[in-house]
């Protein structure tokens, strides 16, 4: 199977043109939004932090801002910062990817006046040089879909994370890379998840990666429920994590696990993988998107609107009242499983030549309604 | 007439997807058959005892165990947060 995309220098090809606008830290964000709202084919790119982190967060954050701004979506990238710096270090991370990218760093450039000023320079020439650039014909081999579960409920475990599991299935059998998320999420499931391991070592960091977030999360003394499943599952008749967990697995399809993946990790293989992130989605698809995930398949039941900035994100819900309620905002309904008795073979099947047409320009909700975040996760405090 | 659907024979709670109003008569599909009478209203979404289970008994879906029975739920019950606790993630337990 093929998409159409755009070629990068890299050897990669993008399903969107965009030029991303990445603050470098926290207090940069008003600029990055500023620019974004005044030129089009833009997309800014903000975190909640930099300022004061070190040691792991910092690298982190450094290598996710980078990441987002290596992802083939990208065509280029303005990089603006407070200093010097950390403004280099994610530029760094970028242009060895051979993309245009530019740089500004505000205690040169001056007030937010003479900064949004010339930060809209910079990115309507990024624009106008990367238009140029057609669309052209790649094989689903190219591509990296996450896969993210979010407002779950029970139909998310019968009927949209099922469908999704084939066609993530169709697309690694095309050649193709799935990486599906959210650590906790596989408390109760892990064993049976594990067993999909291509080797005994990735079957162990699989399995080191959920018993020691678990054992963190148990530190605090705490039953995780309530955190996980949040209320609005248990709404949905979500019981215990052991029961998310089970529905939640199978968006990953039944094909081997070849990798484990840091926090938005790039992997080197293709196939199935497993990534090591917190479960809240904004911070998971922040890493589905560093990682270079062109594309994010979102299955929801009770409801939840958000998608990524740099990864076009398609809702997909099996829950009636929800595709009633949310109507615009879910890209793909797959109610036909649970009220009509479709195999979910078929609905996934049909779900996959969507997700190839989004590949190709069909553009998803959270794209066009502009539900899209970013939140960088933060394993230690500031200082 | 309202539906529920068991995911693997040897589950004993069933899932509507429908919702339930007491003394409803619930058809099981998928891997089951046969009838259940809903002991009270059950919401969409969620789950219903088809064999009585007893207090700190496994309740199973997909197959696999999804926590344990914190009572007696007999068949025709709501099988929830109420009557079921998890057994993974409980810092709460811990000595």
């Amino acid at each position: 199977m093929d998409f159409l995309g755009y070629e990068r220098p890299d050897g990669q090809a993008g399903i969107r043109n965009w030029i991303g606008v990445i603050s470098a830290m926290d207090n940069i964000n008003p600029i990055t939004r500023a620019i974004c709202n005044s030129v089009e084919g833009t997309i800014p790119i903000t975190t909640l932090f930099v300022r004061g982190q070190f040691g792991k967060d910092l690298e982190i954050a450094f290598d996710t801002l980078g990441g987002m701004g290596r992802n083939p979506n990208l065509a280029g990238a303005l990089v603006i910062g407070l200093e010097e710096h950390s403004t280099g270090q994610i530029a760094d991370r970028i242009a060895n990817t051979g993309k245009p990218v530019e740089t500004m760093v505000l205690q040169q450039t001056g007030g937010s006046i003479q900064s949004t000023a010339l930060g809209m320079e910079k990115a309507t020439k990024l624009v106008l040089e990367v238009s140029n650039q057609r669309r052209q014909k790649f094989p689903a081999s190219m591509l990296t879909l996450g896969v993210e579960c979010g407002g779950s409920d029970t139909t998310s475990g019968l009927a949209s994370n099922p469908a999704i599991g084939r066609a993530a299935d169709r697309l690694v059998d095309d050649g193709g890379t799935v990486i599906i998320s959210e650590t906790s999420e596989f408390l109760g499931a892990e064993d049976l998840f594990a067993e999909r391991a291509v080797d005994d070592s990735v079957k162990q960091s699989f399995l080191d990666r959920v018993l020691g977030h678990e054992k963190r999360s148990m530190e605090r003394g705490l039953d995780i429920r309530g955190a996980n499943p949040v209320p609005d599952n248990i709404k949905g008749g979500l019981s215990t994590i052991e029961e998310k967990a089970l529905g939640a697995m199978s968006k990953a399809g039944t094909r081997p696990l070849v990798g484990i993946l840091d926090y938005g990790e790039t992997p080197v293989h293709k196939g199935m993988h497993f990534m090591a992130t917190p479960a809240p989605a904004v911070e998971s698809m922040t890493a589905f998107a560093s990682s270079g995930c062109q594309m994010i398949t979102f299955s929801t039941g009770v409801g939840n609107l958000i998608g990524n900035m740099v990864s076009p994100t398609i809702k997909v819900s099996g829950n009636p009242q929800t595709v009633k309620k949310m109507d615009l905002n879910i890209d793909y309904d797959v109610c036909a499983i649970l009220e009509e008795g479709r195999s979910i073979t078929e609905v996934g099947d049909e779900l996959y030549d969507y997700i190839l047409e989004v590949g190709s320009g069909t553009r998803v909700s959270s794209e066009i309604l502009n539900q899209r975040e970013t939140a960088i996760s933060r394993f230690e405090p500031s200082i | 007439m309202t539906r529920a659907i068991l995911l693997n024979s040897s589950d004993n709670v069933a899932t509507l997807i429908d919702d339930g109003t007491s003394k409803d008569t619930c058809a099981l599909q998928g891997e089951g058959s046969g009838n259940v009478e809903l002991a009270k209203d059950i919401p969409f979404g969620h789950k219903v005892a088809v064999l009585d289970i007893e207090p700190g008994g496994e309740i199973i879906k997909y197959g696999q165990v999804i926590g344990l029975a914190v009572e007696s739920i007999p068949k025709g019950q709501h099988a929830h947060v109420h009557n079921i606790e998890s057994r993974r993630g409980r810092g709460d337990k811990q000595d």
